[in-house]
């Protein structure tokens, strides 16, 4: 019954820290036209709708008697996506900077892959991609000296952890390992969180003309 | 070690040296944004005719010479860019 409780929260915790980052980065997008906040806002849409599609499947499991588990699967799959993008722009930074051509055939299709343990297989792509962001973001931090961006990392760190407490929690169904997942993971978002409460939305002009 | 400066970057550059750090009041010539942007002719040529096109950028003849300073578009932009930049820095990231 916790682990319910606290999968809800961390659905809505998810899909609201996904949807104001998100919103932000699309307002940012709109004032500067920058490629780099549109895979932002791509990247956090995606957590959002994924976290949102999650508490969707949990919720119609609880109401129906037939198999539902496809949908938070579909759930999964976005947040993974979203996940990609991070990692995509943190890519496009490190490696190929001044390449037009390799930017534009970076979005390759990655995900091919059977439907055989499809959540799991999902699952550690999502880890993959968010060790590859913390260990991007802390080498940022190196650069800017922005602490905020510690809190990006760390955030990423911690939802790559309760990615894989999560994976592990496939081998021991019966241990804590899943609340302990969850709880992690909530605090992850929350630390992801901490950039917007740096943004001076009073001084933003939310207009379209950019 | 080089570092690589974005699209985005270079015009953030030419905006704030036309509103922090004109010569005088008519605005900047070309050869001077050229310096404090520190990139080549034909490269800021093609940028500043976009600022300019998109409103950013006002742009006055003076002496024979064109001159560039910037608008209230330009500042608002910049103000945006600004802050922008601080959230994708946040990020790990550069707009």
């Amino acid at each position: 019954m916790a682990e319910i409780v606290l999968e809800n929260i961390l659905n809505l915790v998810g899909f609201a820290v996904g949807l104001i980052i998100g919103i932000i980065s699309a307002i940012g997008f709109r004032n500067t036209g920058s490629p780099t906040l549109f895979r932002l806002t791509l990247a956090f849409f995606s957590i959002s709708a994924g976290f949102m599609i999650m508490w969707l499947g949990q919720t119609a499991a609880t109401f129906t008697t037939q198999d539902v588990r496809w949908v938070q699967t579909i759930g999964i799959g976005a947040q993974t996506v979203g996940y990609f993008f991070i990692a995509f722009s943190h890519t496009i930074k490190s490696f190929f900077p001044k390449s037009r051509y390799l930017r534009s055939v970076g979005i390759v299709p990655l995900f091919l892959i059977s439907f055989i343990s499809i959540e799991n297989i999902i699952r550690s792509f999502s880890f993959i991609l968010l060790v590859y962001g913390a260990i991007e973001t802390i080498m940022s931090y190196f650069e800017s000296r922005r602490r905020t961006a510690l809190f990006v990392a760390a955030g990423l760190g911690s939802l790559a952890l309760g990615e894989f407490l999560g994976w592990y929690y496939f081998v021991f169904p019966q241990s804590i390992l899943n609340v302990v997942s969850i709880s992690v993971k909530i605090a992850g978002l929350l630390m992801l969180f901490v950039p917007v409460t740096k943004v001076p939305l009073t001084k933003i002009k939310f207009d379209g003309n950019f | 070690m080089s570092v690589y400066r974005t699209h985005m970057k270079i015009i953030g550059d030419i905006l704030t040296t036309t509103r922090d750090d004109l010569p005088d009041e008519q605005g900047a010539p070309i050869t001077y944004l050229i310096r404090k942007a520190n990139i080549s002719h034909g490269r800021i040529s093609k940028i500043l005719g976009t600022l300019v096109s998109q409103g950013l950028l006002e742009q006055t003849s003076s002496d024979g010479a064109c001159k560039y300073k910037i608008s209230n578009t330009g500042r608002e932009f910049l103000q945006a860019y600004n802050t922008f930049n601080r959230f994708a820095d946040n990020f790990g990231l550069t707009i």
